[in-house]
């Protein structure tokens, strides 16, 4: 009873900021609900367990056309993604994605971030991004770029201090997202700037 | 994490692996029914290795690749899916051991070879899947032991 239903098509994977995402287009039986399951396969299995497939119990039978496969994507490995069609007793094949998903490939945002001045504190707030994530953040006084600091930040729970500024001095930010576990970075993020309060005349 | 393995330096996921064992752990240290026996640590524990760290690792992480998670499979679909996920990281890591071990960076001299020795008769004197579940349940000894390198 495989023969009769369509497999699955068009499917790919989106992979942004360490999430991965197995989407493919419905298989439309007019006045019936197709399911769907989903399997993969790392390098492991395909090289040391004969081929074999583990089934992703949140994305079986499922009506969604979307999979969240990130629990499994956890090795900096090939992988292989197959879906199937299923309608009662009835199954597709196995429609396979063309190529492997390897994580490094993941695309990589900057993060997004609010520059806060309290008083002469030079603060940040970065935007939860998940765990698999950490941030470079960079600060500078305005006008000496060259005396850039760096801080890596891995919990992104509250405010982060950076520095203690000059009375009036300008201080500048950006920053860019970094994921250890594949050592690649985002580009960053567009520079902001804040001021400090006081009179900058009294540093003369 | 980078791993500074002598002369050989390997960046490693510990993090995801350990989040994947202790999902497990309690789970495969139930199917194991032999609690006096040990793969990792008898006659002597792992920690008492000093010398040769590169060596001992990539001879250990080949033992799980190619020995023991095959034999590890279980009923339970959650378990299967951790086991994959550490059994693909320790492939990943694996390879680069064995690009240090290609470079000379992985010098195996008598005390590995001779603690892996004894690794090796302590499995194959249990049946295999006895022997593999056993080593699954011990990993956070190699984990420790590789911690503290």
């Amino acid at each position: 009873g495989d023969a009769l239903l369509p497999a699955p098509q068009s499917i790919s994977i989106l992979s942004t900021n360490m999430k991965h995402f197995l989407t493919w287009s419905p298989v439309i039986i007019q006045g019936a609900t197709v399911r769907y399951s989903v399997e993969f396969q790392g390098e492991y299995e395909r090289e040391y367990a004969n081929g074999s497939w583990i089934p992703i119990s949140e994305c079986s039978l499922t009506t969604a056309t979307v999979c969240n496969i990130t629990e499994d994507i956890s090795a900096t490995v090939a992988y292989k993604l197959r879906v199937r069609a299923e309608l009662g007793a009835t199954r597709s094949r196995w429609a396979t994605m063309k190529g492997f998903f390897n994580r490094v490939t993941t695309s990589l945002t900057p993060p997004v971030l609010r520059v806060l001045a309290d008083g002469y504190h030079l603060l940040v707030q970065l935007a939860d991004m998940g765990p698999a994530l950490q941030f470079r953040v960079l600060y500078w006084k305005k006008g000496q770029e060259s005396r850039m600091q760096q801080k890596v930040v891995r919990e992104v729970s509250s405010l982060v201090h950076l520095d203690t500024m000059e009375a009036g001095a300008e201080y500048c930010v950006k920053a860019q997202t970094h994921v250890e576990a594949i050592n690649r970075s985002s580009s960053f993020s567009p520079t902001q700037c804040v001021r400090a309060q006081g009179d900058a005349s009294m540093w003369l | 994490k980078i791993f500074h393995l002598g002369a050989c330096r390997v960046s490693m996921s510990m993090a995801e692996i350990r989040a994947g064992f202790t999902a497990i752990k309690a789970n495969i240290q139930s199917r194991d029914p032999i609690r006096t026996l040990s793969i990792l640590s008898h006659p002597h524990s792992l920690h008492k290795v000093k010398v040769e760290r590169c060596c001992i690792t990539h001879h250990l992480f080949t033992f799980y690749v190619d020995k023991v998670f095959k034999h590890c499979k279980t009923e339970d679909s959650f378990v299967n899916r951790k086991i994959s996920s550490i059994a693909n990281s320790f492939l990943s890591v694996r390879r680069k051991l064995g690009q240090c071990h290609e470079q000379n960076n992985c010098v195996c001299g008598e005390e590995s070879t001779e603690k892996f020795k004894q690794i090796l008769a302590n499995y194959e004197g249990l049946n295999v899947t006895t022997a593999a579940m056993k080593s699954l349940g011990e990993l956070d000894i190699l984990l420790d032991w590789m911690d503290k390198s």
